[in-house]
């Protein structure tokens, strides 16, 4: 097998950032998430290679919080389209978690399937590698596996790397486009046969199963007054959340030139759904929450076929009203079946 | 790092404003096309999305028929895009994109009495699938339009209403207006009400709708009492859009987006959504 010796990452990530906009896991002041190699400073920044989860998901690196859409000009009656933005930068996300892998996926889902492609979000993804860091040591909100994935496995991941402490990461290339990476460093890598790391259990039980079976007849349900009771729809889980993906679109105009550009939104705010004319179909704060936890375990997973959730647990741990994914399943899953 | 692609969805296609019909006092007609006549083809009860490039983007209810080599849009002023868009001039450029949505089942009416009710500004979506009944005339059975509004004055497609719809064969064209008016002669009353009044048969029959939630909600009521069966009910939806293709997120009822599998749905269909409705 190929192993990676830690002392080879320095090396390993100046070789990848030649070609490529290379993104790690890192702790920058009171922020984490994936920012790029080039911007790290490493006497003030630092790596977050074990961490589960970083704060920030690496959903911005396929799916930027802002980004032009396209330019125009404009005088008088007359508009003329300038440029269309798309941007095939090639990236490479290094040390993601299987959760993240799986959010990725179902972005693909989104944006690749039913009818239309979106093609600035195709221009990225198609050309972003993955390198996965297999979790052996859920972290104390984690609950993947619930959600229906693999801590240690990925279809959609190029490379899959398994931490075996001392010995390095075993290394392996799992699809084609992680097969070419593969062979342009391996002068890097070592042949060596080493044992996988022992998994040790999640720290929470968590079970979806019948779980979008059962929130389909409680759309009405009086249980949600109580659930959504501390929610101050500040939107905070929408934004770390690496499967939300609403987006808003919006202009900047200034003198004769402008340009439309398009941001994330959040179901959690008012705006989201007023119309024009002053008609809102989610007015209040419980609508909104009901509209997005269902839309995670039920609405989505009828859909798609699976649930708006990978389990990464950030939303747990950055609510400051402490509301719980897992424990709404659990709610959810308690209540009578004829109510 | 930069190009142009005209494949892409989200980009619109600049069209020039070739006439502006003053409907009502808060309605207007716009006619759109670019130098090759339309930009794309569309089905009636689809949308497309119109922008006011330096303002904003809506999306309306787009209405093209084979021989016409421009889009109508009928946009009423409510909001910030749309008072804009009432203060252009012909010649003005546009962008529009499209066209998005499911359209009216115009092959599954097919050999049915046409029962159309419409309130406001709800009547421009009817319009299109009205326009194109008469068209496709020997396939649609008789043919019924109850329309209604505040007054005469908010009556949008006049010339159609009074000189063009009553003329066409086995068909009837019924306007009421919320009040009392000097000089007005035809009913008065809510849509609702009048739709009783009429009672059309429900047999071989399908009701199409549009209107203010308000009216939407009553004549399904008065439907259901005059005996109409949930699959012979069609109307349509609004929700805020953003992109129109099914990916932005807010225009979701339930599992349902209806910008993509909407506009348009039938009784039965919208009894399986969360009542958000």
């Amino acid at each position: 097998m190929k192993i990676l010796k830690k002392n080879q990452l320095d090396t390993l990530w100046e070789r990848l950032a030649r070609n490529a906009e290379l993104y790690l896991p890192t702790q920058k002041g009171d922020q984490s998430g994936f920012f790029s190699y080039k911007t790290l400073k490493p006497e003030k920044d630092t790596l977050m290679l074990d961490a589960l989860n970083v704060y920030l998901s690496p959903k911005n690196i396929v799916l930027p919080q802002t980004e032009m859409m396209y330019s125009f000009t404009h005088q008088g009656q007359e508009i003329n389209l300038e440029e269309v933005y798309e941007d095939p930068t090639p990236r490479i996300i290094f040390g993601l978690r299987s959760c993240d892998v799986k959010s990725i996926d179902r972005l693909d889902t989104v944006f690749f399937t039913r009818g239309f492609v979106d093609e600035y979000y195709r221009s990225r993804r198609e050309n972003t590698l993955l390198i996965l860091n297999a979790c052996y040591h859920p972290g104390p909100n984690c609950f993947c596996e619930a959600m229906g994935l693999s801590p240690r496995e990925s279809e959609s991941a190029d490379i899959i790397l398994h931490d075996a402490g001392e010995e390095g990461y075993i290394w392996v290339a799992n699809t084609e486009k992680g097969r070419e990476l593969t062979g342009n460093i391996e002068d890097i890598l070592e042949e060596k046969e080493i044992s996988y790391p022992q998994p040790r259990p999640f720290t929470r039980e968590v079970d979806y199963t019948g779980v979008a079976e059962k929130l389909k007849d409680m759309f009405s349900h009086p249980i949600w007054h109580p659930l959504s009771d501390p929610c101050i729809n500040c939107g905070i889980c929408t934004y770390v959340c690496p499967n939300c993906y609403c987006f808003d679109i919006q202009v900047k105009t200034r003198g004769e030139e402008g340009y439309r550009y398009r941001c994330w939104d959040s179901c959690m705010y008012g705006e989201y759904t007023m119309m024009a004319g002053g008609h809102n179909p989610r007015e209040t704060g419980m609508e909104r929450f009901r509209n997005r936890f269902l839309h995670k375990l039920e609405f989505f997973t009828e859909r798609y076929g699976e649930p708006l959730c990978t389990g990464c647990g950030r939303c747990i741990a950055v609510c400051p009203t402490g509301i719980n994914i897992i424990e709404i399943m659990e709610k959810a899953k308690g209540v009578e079946p004829s109510a | 790092m930069h190009k142009n692609s005209s494949e892409n969805p989200l980009v619109p296609q600049i069209v020039e404003v070739v006439k502006i019909i003053d409907e009502t006092p808060d309605v207007k007609t716009f006619y759109v096309r670019d130098e090759s006549g339309v930009p794309f083809n569309v089905m009636p009860g689809q949308l497309a999305m119109v922008s006011m490039l330096p303002i904003g983007e809506g999306m309306f209810s787009v209405s093209w028929q084979e021989e016409q080599d421009h889009l109508e849009f009928a946009i009423k002023s409510v909001g910030l895009m749309t008072s804009e868009i009432h203060r252009i001039e012909v010649g003005q450029k546009l962008g529009v994109r499209g066209p998005y949505g499911n359209g009216f089942p115009v092959e599954k009416c097919k050999g049915k009495d046409m029962l159309f009710i419409g309130g406001g500004i709800g009547l421009a979506p009817l319009r299109s699938f009205i326009k194109y009944c008469f068209k496709h005339r020997e396939d649609y059975g008789k043919i019924q339009i109850i329309y209604g509004s505040r007054s005469y004055a908010d009556l949008c497609f006049k010339e159609e209403l009074f000189e063009l719809w009553p003329r066409e064969k086995d068909s009837e064209t019924f306007v009421t207006i919320d009040k009392p008016e000097e000089g007005w002669e035809g009913n008065v009353g809510f849509v609702p009400a009048y739709l009783e009044q009429l009672n059309p048969d429900p047999a071989n029959k399908i009701a199409v709708i549009c209107g203010p939630p308000i009216m939407i909600k009553f004549v399904l009521q008065s439907l259901e009492k005059m005996g109409y069966q949930d699959e012979q009910i069609i109307t349509t939806l609004e929700m805020r859009m953003k992109c129109g293709i099914g990916k932005c997120g807010r225009c979701n009822i339930g599992s349902e987006y209806i910008c993509l599998d909407g506009p348009v749905f039938d009784l039965a269909q919208l009894r399986q959504l969360p009542p958000e409705w």
